[in-house]
């Protein structure tokens, strides 16, 4: 061995230290939060707020048991929950992709300006538009509804999924339609078999990220809900009373919007990824 | 948009018999359009005309029935010294942010992707922070960094520091950017990372004795590979960084002193404390203009990247 | 959205909006009550009410005989309320106004800002949402008032059910600021909760003789909160424990007070007591805190006495817990909770908290005073709310709103929400403090006090509720923006950012401006 690659190796295994280092670092930095949650979530009131923080304590799942008793309604904001977030993202990933590949495709004339009409429909400062929708929404007797929710998250997904899934489209060569439809398909049943189920991994990063945020929403679920219809981030909020944050639930709340998020994350995770990197994987 | 020089560059050989087919055929297309392009028109012009309506109403004497108030509301926006102000703070919180996340975001990914073994189970555990919902996230950072009884705040007092982080001028700020930066930049990372792992041949760290060349394969073989879901992540991103104020309202509620009142907040104050749905119009359209305006600069600025 | 490029099918737009229209979701609120008409109601007679829970020695519910209280069976009723203890406290005890009348009653709770949000954006759709509207003075009431029942056509009606134990059972400076609004014609609310602030200390601390002597050696008082305490001494002490826990010799806390000085309502709410202590006030008009005013005059924020306040005001904060700069009244109360903190301005329903051992680790040291004086008076700042029924409810849903709003400000659910078990609220009625259970309650160590921790605050607050020791902020329909200066203005001047007098300049003038003087 002579001494350049000596010293090359002595280098690369310095700088794979430091790679480690950073990556634990920053490991660190992002799952303390998360562990301090749940270890908080499971902590009596008095153990939660000992200083020094105590680290070893005998676990009681008392938060968890009131969040899902009879008078938690907890199941049941979590239900709401689900079928918002699940609707919004099932309407806004077909409208979407109809409506991604549509753009993608089409030769429209003003085809930059659809598109950008489109983002811009997500732009809207939240506080400035809620009168306006809130008197639609009141007209149209959405308020406190789950259909008025599903519509108030379709809001800020539809745009984003039509947006991203396009920006997928133009990603996939028109040639294999172009192929398809020589051999006597259809233009929509050439995009349907063809191209869609390319798009595949586009499609679910696309739906994880609207499932997200419809999930994680606060600020149309505030307003548009009511008692039956909350969702579980008001739940949350709501733990923030006029007499006192009560930690414990809003710790174990906290863990329990996050549980199922991670869940689907990790299962799709490889198609996140992927999803993300359409442009490259092809 | 990016879609001229798509075009002419995958669909070259076929370009010419589809163009000469387009005109009937764009039927298809404008039906599949259309459902979207309604239900969107619905949700953005009629807020938007509402909007411009309220804007020169005075909602302040009797909500109920609202008066023209000429350009009142508009001469209040532009003459408030706080408005100007909460456009200053915006502009550090969302430039420091999204800034931090982008250099943090990328240096991870070249770092993870730099491991021998590991990858995924780091980049699932890094990803974790993404999936909090952002009143979580605030909630969560204001039980940590309580002096009474919050785990980081105990941290910096054994290391001396005995500060209130949310009641302190100078650091409240810093701790909200940390607290957007813990939860986005994972997403900086999966993307720039799926640009690595996409990578053909050629491992990039054979490269890396070569500091130039490195760069230069990050700067001209990765970035374009991953420019657009980059793209529509930084976009999406700055719009929801000046929109969305979950975090702000669930721990400092824009103070000490206006450290953390960004634009959001002191919207969320005039259109939900002062009702004041006149002069929110106002702001919320001044807001809106400048969303779109930086949403063009990063679509042209993608654009040029792509045809260089 | 530039309009040129919005060619797209406007016409359409308007089609789908009719087409969504059509397949709109009710909201199923509308009621479907039976239409029995109370026509053999005689009101010279007065029948107790079938509600369960009647206590001996409170006026009871009653109607007028022969009055059907199932005559709104099957009637919807939405209450929108903030998440306080009471509002809890009813839910769980709703069934029993239920199974009497056959109404239901969905309570949703929310925080304060949330509901003051959508109880405006549904006044705007003058929607029949919300029938029953938690109607905080300053947020809900003084600005929508025109929005609200007026409750008098009930009471007036004979055929309908009375206040239990009439108007004159409210503690009456709590009826005027949430019932009333401008003039005394029209009653939009009847009292329903009633947060005031007192001092909160630690008898652990100023009852431990040797810090006692110690204290009176070097600065020549005795420091026993009380009606004798001032902000100055309240000043010193502060200082001096501060000082002696540095030192070493007094354990057990960390600093000698907190103050909830978040910018935030809490600090507008906390520098009221200082700036009234000293004989200032917001704006010049009479009945300002009362019945409240739509022309609030000039702003008395540039008087001697507001700077006065304000500089006192800033050393207090500058000495106390860092923390303060980033409490409201939760993060105060934990501090305080935790054992951190020496004394404190504190909502008096705090106490059911701090008399809470799992919650807190100074339960049975705390003691209760009414808040320092200053040049002038001891000013308490009272935070109470009241109960309005809607003007857009329809009839019905307006008259089965009436017999939940005297079911649920009685006595007896007063004395209901008190003995709730998560401490509830303390009550709006002077018959329920007359009781001799609720009298031994206030006494430490009762056992009715550990039944109803939250009377052991309630000596100092009956102090504090009389009319010379309470504080009622300005109730006009400006209020959301004059308490944004004052908090903007004051946390600017406690980060040092101008002087007292420039930010007691700058609140009258910008109050002055929102005001139109």
């Amino acid at each position: 061995m002579n001494n350049t690659a000596v010293a090359t190796k002595r280098h690369a295994s310095l700088s794979l230290i430091l790679v480690y280092i950073f990556v634990v670092l920053a490991l660190i930095w992002a799952v303390v939060p998360l562990i301090w949650m749940i270890l908080s979530s499971l902590k009596t009131q008095a153990g939660m707020f000992s200083m020094p923080p105590k680290f070893f304590f005998k676990p009681t799942f008392q938060t968890y048991h009131i969040m899902f008793s009879s008078t938690g309604h907890f199941g049941h904001y979590l239900l709401n929950s689900v079928l918002a977030s699940v609707g919004s993202t099932l309407i806004s990933l077909v409208l979407g992709t109809l409506g991604g590949w549509a753009i993608a495709r089409g030769n429209f004339k003003r085809e930059k300006d659809i598109s950008f009409w489109v983002i811009s429909t997500r732009m809207a400062p939240i506080p400035a538009v809620m009168l306006p929708l809130y008197l639609l929404f009141s007209k149209l007797g959405l308020i406190g509804t789950m259909v008025g929710l599903i519509f108030a998250y379709t809001t800020f997904n539809l745009p984003f999924a039509l947006w991203i899934m396009m920006t997928f489209f133009k990603d996939i060569p028109p040639a294999l339609e172009e192929a398809a439809m020589v051999d006597g398909c259809t233009k929509f049943r050439a995009f349907y078999r063809v191209t869609l189920p390319m798009a595949a991994p586009g499609l679910v990063a696309t739906g994880i990220l609207c499932l997200m945020f419809a999930w994680n929403d606060y600020a149309f679920a505030s307003v548009f809900t009511s008692t039956a219809s909350q969702t579980v981030p008001v739940a949350a909020s709501l733990l923030v009373s006029q007499q006192g944050i009560q930690w414990g639930q809003a710790m174990s709340t906290g863990t329990v919007i996050m549980a199922p998020m991670v869940i689907a994350g990790l299962f799709v995770r490889k198609y996140l990824v992927r999803g993300l990197s359409m442009g490259a994987v092809k | 948009m990016a879609t001229k020089l798509s075009e002419t560059e995958t669909i070259t050989p076929v370009a010419q018999p589809k163009k000469a087919r387009q005109k009937s055929a764009n039927i298809t297309e404008r039906w599949m359009l259309m459902p979207s392009v309604i239900l969107l028109a619905i949700i953005s012009f009629i807020p938007l005309f509402y909007m411009i309506y309220s804007s020169f109403m005075n909602y302040m004497i009797n909500p109920d029935q609202p008066t023209f108030y000429h350009f009142h509301n508009w001469a209040v926006t532009f003459h408030d010294s706080a408005f100007w102000l909460s456009w200053g703070r915006t502009a550090t919180y969302a430039i420091s942010g999204l800034v931090l996340e982008f250099l943090l975001g990328t240096a991870l990914a070249l770092a993870i992707y730099r491991l021998p073994w590991g990858q995924n189970i780091v980049t699932t555990i890094w990803m974790l922070p993404l999936f909090v919902a952002p009143i979580v996230t605030g909630l969560l950072g204001r039980f940590l960094v309580n002096s009474t009884y919050g785990l980081y705040a105990w941290v910096l007092q054994l290391l001396g520091v005995h500060t209130e982080i949310l009641g302190n001028t100078l650091t409240a700020m810093p701790a909200l950017i940390l607290m957007d930066m813990w939860e986005w930049t994972p997403l900086i990372t999966i993307i720039v990372l799926a640009g690595l792992q996409a990578m053909p041949e050629e491992p990039l760290e054979a490269a890396d004795v070569d500091g130039a060349h490195y760069w230069d394969k990050l700067r001209y073989v990765i970035l374009p590979l991953i420019a657009r879901p980059l793209l529509v992540a930084v976009l999406v991103r700055s719009m929801d960084i000046l929109r969305y104020v979950d975090t702000i309202m669930i721990t400092t509620e824009g103070g000490p002193a206006d450290a953390t009142k960004t634009i959001g907040y002191y919207l969320v104050q005039i259109a939900f404390q002062f009702q004041d749905f006149g002069r929110a119009a106002a702001v919320g359209l001044t807001m809106l203009v400048i969303t779109i305006l930086i949403g063009q600069l990063f679509v042209r600025a993608f654009t040029r990247g792509e045809q260089q | 959205m530039k309009s040129k490029r919005l060619t797209l099918a406007a016409s359409a737009v308007l089609g789908t909006t009719l087409l969504v229209a059509g397949c709109g979701n009710t909201s199923g609120n509308a009621s479907s009550g039976s239409n029995t008409t109370s026509s053999k109601v005689d009101a010279s007679q007065q029948i107790a009410a079938p509600f369960q829970g009647a206590v001996a020695g409170l006026p009871q519910i009653t109607a007028p005989k022969g009055f059907n209280w199932k005559q709104y069976s099957g009637t919807t009723l939405n209450m929108i309320t903030e998440n306080t203890p009471p509002s809890s406290a009813l839910a769980e005890n709703i069934k029993e106004f239920e199974d009497v009348t056959g109404i239901t009653v969905n309570i949703e709770q929310a925080d304060l800002s949330t509901v003051a949000q959508k109880v405006a954006l549904d006044f705007q759709a003058k929607s029949d949402k919300y029938q029953l509207i938690y109607a905080d003075p300053y947020q809900m009431l003084a600005k929508y008032s025109y929005d609200y029942l007026d409750l008098n056509q009930f009471i007036n009606d004979k055929s309908l059910p009375p206040v239990p134990g009439g108007l004159s059972d409210f503690i009456q400076s709590q009826l005027m600021v949430d019932g009333y609004m401008g003039t005394k014609d029209h009653l939009y609310a009847l009292p329903y909760d009633t947060p005031t602030m007192v001092l909160v200390y630690r008898k652990d601390i100023f009852d431990n003789p040797k810090y006692k002597s110690l204290f009176q050696k070097e600065n020549g008082f005795d420091w026993t909160p009380g009606p004798n305490l001032t902000w100055e001494k309240y000043l010193t002490i502060e200082k001096w424990i501060n000082k002696e826990v540095k030192a070493g010799v007094i354990t057990g806390v960390q600093y000698g007070a907190g103050e909830q000085a978040k910018e935030y309502d809490s600090l507008q709410c906390d520098f009221s007591d200082v700036l009234a202590a000293y004989g200032g006030d917001y704006f010049s008009a009479p009945n300002l805190g009362s019945i409240g005013t739509t022309t609030p005059g000039k702003s008395l924020m540039d008087s001697k006495q507001a700077i006065a306040a304000a500089t006192i005001y800033k050393q207090i904060v500058d000495n106390a817990a860092p923390g303060s700069t980033s409490w409201d009244w939760n993060g105060l109360g934990e501090a305080f909770a935790a054992g951190d903190v020496a004394m404190a301005p504190e909502w008096h329903e705090f106490a059911s908290t701090f008399e809470n051992p799992s919650k807190s680790k100074v339960a049975g040291n705390v003691g209760y005073a009414i808040l320092p004086k200053g040049p002038v008076r001891s000013a308490n700042i009272f935070g109470g709310t009241g109960l309005a029924i809607s003007k857009y409810a329809t009839p019905e849903q307006q008259k089965a709103a009436w017999l939940f709003e005297v079911w649920a400000t009685s006595p007896q659910a007063q004395y209901m929400i008190l003995k709730s078990k998560d401490g509830g609220e303390t009550p709006t009625r002077t018959s329920v403090y007359n009781l001799p259970e609720i009298q031994k309650g206030m006494t430490p160590g009762t056992p009715e006090s550990k039944a109803m921790p939250n009377l052991l605050s309630m000596n100092a607050t009956l102090q504090a509720w009389k009319a010379q020791n309470v504080y009622m902020r300005p109730k006009i329909p400006q209020w959301p923006q004059v308490d944004n200066i004052v908090f903007t203005q004051l946390s600017d001047m406690l980060a040092n950012k101008q002087t007292p007098a420039q930010a007691m300049q700058n609140i009258a003038t910008q109050s002055n401006q929102v005001t139109g003087n």
